[in-house]
């Protein structure tokens, strides 16, 4: 899986493809870290539009952006969240502490 | 590099010499095949350079041993050789050497040779070093998981799994498995069970799940409450986990006595209730985050209940199991699941779900750890202990004076002010004492329930003031629980005095438990003369005192209870 990266003014978006697991860890951390290192980018978001399945890793690594994004003082949202992935946010009931559009 | 120069002419023998020197080399010198042998053994160079026919030994004969006797070590044999001697070069090569020169030696091909073979040997080496390293880490690596897989069976405690309640299975995907399953019974004979999921698998998961036994099952032991033992289990996860880790946990209570399963689920799939034809007649969506995500103050623990009055069964698996794929690529699914353990007798389910599981997923690996518990209830009539300890009871008269001057084996007296009522859990913290008396021990659930009803007595019926609803309905049960906690919130005044004592009398240890509360009282000898008929949960508490006790007094308004058992006389016939 190799992560798009959109910067449309304040906002940036990481459009993920195909199953975000384990396997993402390094390269969605490297274009996470370079958008949070972005003076312009004041807002991320993660879009799940072509993600198909999403693991416990892959929470794992939501919750440690979500502990940078805090501490860079900007917002963060999960975007795009169909069917398969939108479950396993539920399960997690991680709508208690993100932003899912 | 150190080569080793074979050959019986002298002279061929000494330009040989000169030109490996004339290289940079060192050369050793041996005239024949034994020579060469010897030679090697004392020297071991890195390279052979070896005449074919030479007397004592041939040039093969000797090559042959050196590769036997070098084993992993490669020593390059260059055999160097004369016209016509095609066939047995070849044979040679076949068997035991790795290059040859021809003779007259000429000094370009030989540099050639001996930088091509300096070149593969230092390629050579590293590849070795690289294996030990490589063999090494594996090495190392499997005994870690070894200590890590110890160290989970050791926690996970099969003995406390093996409750006749209580059936499951827990497969890893890996040699070690992310998912922890574990069963303890309280001191009041309530079975808790957890089903966990680690983060990821292997062993970065089962370390995950690890920080949640020993919170669980110390926890269960001394009667703390599913929200207790959950905030210290949040609590131990966020110490010890770094951030992004995170355990998801079904937390599960089976109270026969009270005819109650009380369910926490954070970010495990639903549990469900099965009634006795195995339909789903509840469903125990998760409703928090997992464990270690945010402080315990930000978590809401309290779980959901269900009242039953007919038996059932309590269902809880990880997605390991409902999300295993065969090869079509299909899911193994829930339907399946349900049909597999409602075909199948009490105690052969798990095998049914198994077998129905290899026979779809045919020959395919899981993907994720699987695991599966089923938890029973009400299907044994709840055996109330009736052991009343009737005969000649003990001298209640001699007692209070030896417990009046003081003359006790051991005493533990605890008072809780309004404040403290709200978030001690006085009956617990008293068992962690109690557990450690060891003539208590075999009766150690007999004294929680009598710890437990007589300081709910006083908690409902003194501190809080009369008028609580009845419990007789499966409504009223809860809405008893649900303004037991609401009074308790807006509380202003009010303590409860718990008192232990143990005394010898006439050899025979009697424990004498003293609850006194600062509420008004209550109507006792009414409720004596009824002899616990009572509808009451606190009436229904207090007579099971009676039962399980030699004796049971109530002093002044009825605010302050005595209660005397014995140890050891009668609590053996309900273990």
């Amino acid at each position: 899986m190799l992560p798009t990266v959109d910067i449309n003014g304040e906002v940036g978006r990481v459009v993920l493809t195909g199953q975000f697991d384990f396997s993402s860890h390094r390269e969605f951390r490297q274009v996470c870290e370079t958008l949070i290192a972005n003076p312009e980018v004041k807002e991320l978001l993660i879009d799940f539009q072509n993600v198909v399945y999403l693991d416990s890793s892959a929470l794992g690594m939501l919750l440690l952006l979500k502990e940078k994004i805090n501490a860079a003082n900007k917002s963060l949202a999960l975007v795009n969240c169909r069917d398969a992935v939108r479950q396993v946010l539920e399960i997690a009931c991680f709508g208690k502490i993100f932003t899912i559009r | 590099m150190k080569i080793l120069v074979a050959d019986d002419t002298e002279s061929v023998l000494l330009l040989m010499s000169r030109f490996v020197e004339a290289l940079g080399h060192h050369a050793v010198l041996a005239h024949n095949g034994l020579d060469a042998l010897a030679c090697w053994r004392r020297e071991r160079p890195d390279l052979v350079l070896m005449d074919m026919m030479m007397p004592v030994m041939s040039g093969p004969e000797a090559a042959s041993v050196i590769k036997k006797e070098s084993g992993e070590t490669w020593v390059p044999i260059v055999f160097v050789t004369g016209v016509g001697e095609d066939t047995t070069l070849a044979e040679a090569i076949e068997c035991c050497g790795d290059d040859y020169l021809n003779k007259p030696v000429n000094f370009r091909v030989l540099e050639a040779k001996l930088k091509a073979f300096s070149r593969i040997l230092e390629l050579n080496r590293k590849v070795r070093e690289q294996s030990a390293i490589l063999a090494e880490y594996y090495e190392r690596s499997e005994e870690e998981k070894g200590v890590v897989r110890h160290l989970m069976e050791q926690m996970v405690n099969s003995e406390r799994l093996a409750d006749p309640q209580l059936e499951y299975w827990l497969t890893p995907a890996e040699s070690l498995s992310g998912d922890l399953i574990a069963a303890a019974r309280t001191p009041g004979k309530a079975l808790h069970f957890m089903l966990a999921d680690g983060i990821g698998h292997g062993i970065t998961a089962a370390l995950n799940v690890l920080p949640l036994t020993q919170p669980f099952y110390s926890m269960t032991e001394k009667g703390f409450t599913l929200s207790e033992i959950l905030a210290e289990m949040n609590n131990k996860v966020r110490q010890v986990l770094p951030v992004g880790r995170f355990v998801a946990v079904a937390l599960c209570s089976i109270n026969e006595a009270d005819g109650c399963v009380e369910v926490w689920n954070g970010g495990m799939p639903e549990l469900k209730i099965l009634d006795q034809a195995c339909r789903v007649i509840e469903t125990f969506k998760s409703f928090s985050l997992p464990l270690g995500v945010v402080p315990s103050h930000a978590m809401e623990f309290s779980p959901k209940r269900y009242f039953f009055s007919q038996p059932g069964t309590v269902l809880a698996y990880s997605d390991g199991l409902v999300e295993a794929r065969n090869r079509a690529g299909s899911a193994f699914g829930f339907p399946r699941l349900l049909d597999a353990i409602s075909t199948a007798s009490a105690g052969r389910r798990v095998e049914a779900v198994k077998s129905l599981l290899l026979q779809f997923l045919d020959g395919k690996e899981y993907h994720d750890d699987v695991s599966l518990v089923l938890a029973d209830f009400g299907v044994n009539e709840w055996s109330r202990p009736v052991c009343r300890q009737s005969g000649a009871g003990p001298d209640l008269i001699r007692l209070e004076r030896l417990v009046a001057d003081h003359k006790v084996l051991w005493r533990y007296a605890l008072t809780l002010g309004v404040e403290e009522l709200k978030y001690i859990n006085a009956v617990p913290f008293v068992m962690t004492f109690v557990n450690d008396i060891r003539p208590l021990l075999p009766c150690k659930s007999d004294v929680f329930l009598i710890l437990r009803a007589l300081f709910d007595n006083a908690l409902e019926h003194g501190v809080l003031g009369a008028g609580l609803p009845a419990a007789r309905s499966i409504k009223g049960r809860a809405e008893c629980q649900l303004e037991r906690m609401k009074r308790l919130n807006n509380l202003q005044d009010g303590r409860i005095e718990m008192d232990l004592a143990g005394v010898s009398l006439a050899g025979q240890l009697v424990l004498r438990i003293r609850v006194k509360d600062s509420g008004k009282g209550f109507d006792w000898q009414a409720w004596d003369r009824a002899e616990g008929t009572s509808v009451s949960s606190g009436g229904q508490g207090l007579a099971l005192v009676r039962s399980l006790c030699a004796g049971l007094q109530f002093l002044g308004s009825g605010n302050e209870a005595v209660a005397y058992y014995l140890p050891g006389s009668a609590c053996k016939n309900h273990e």
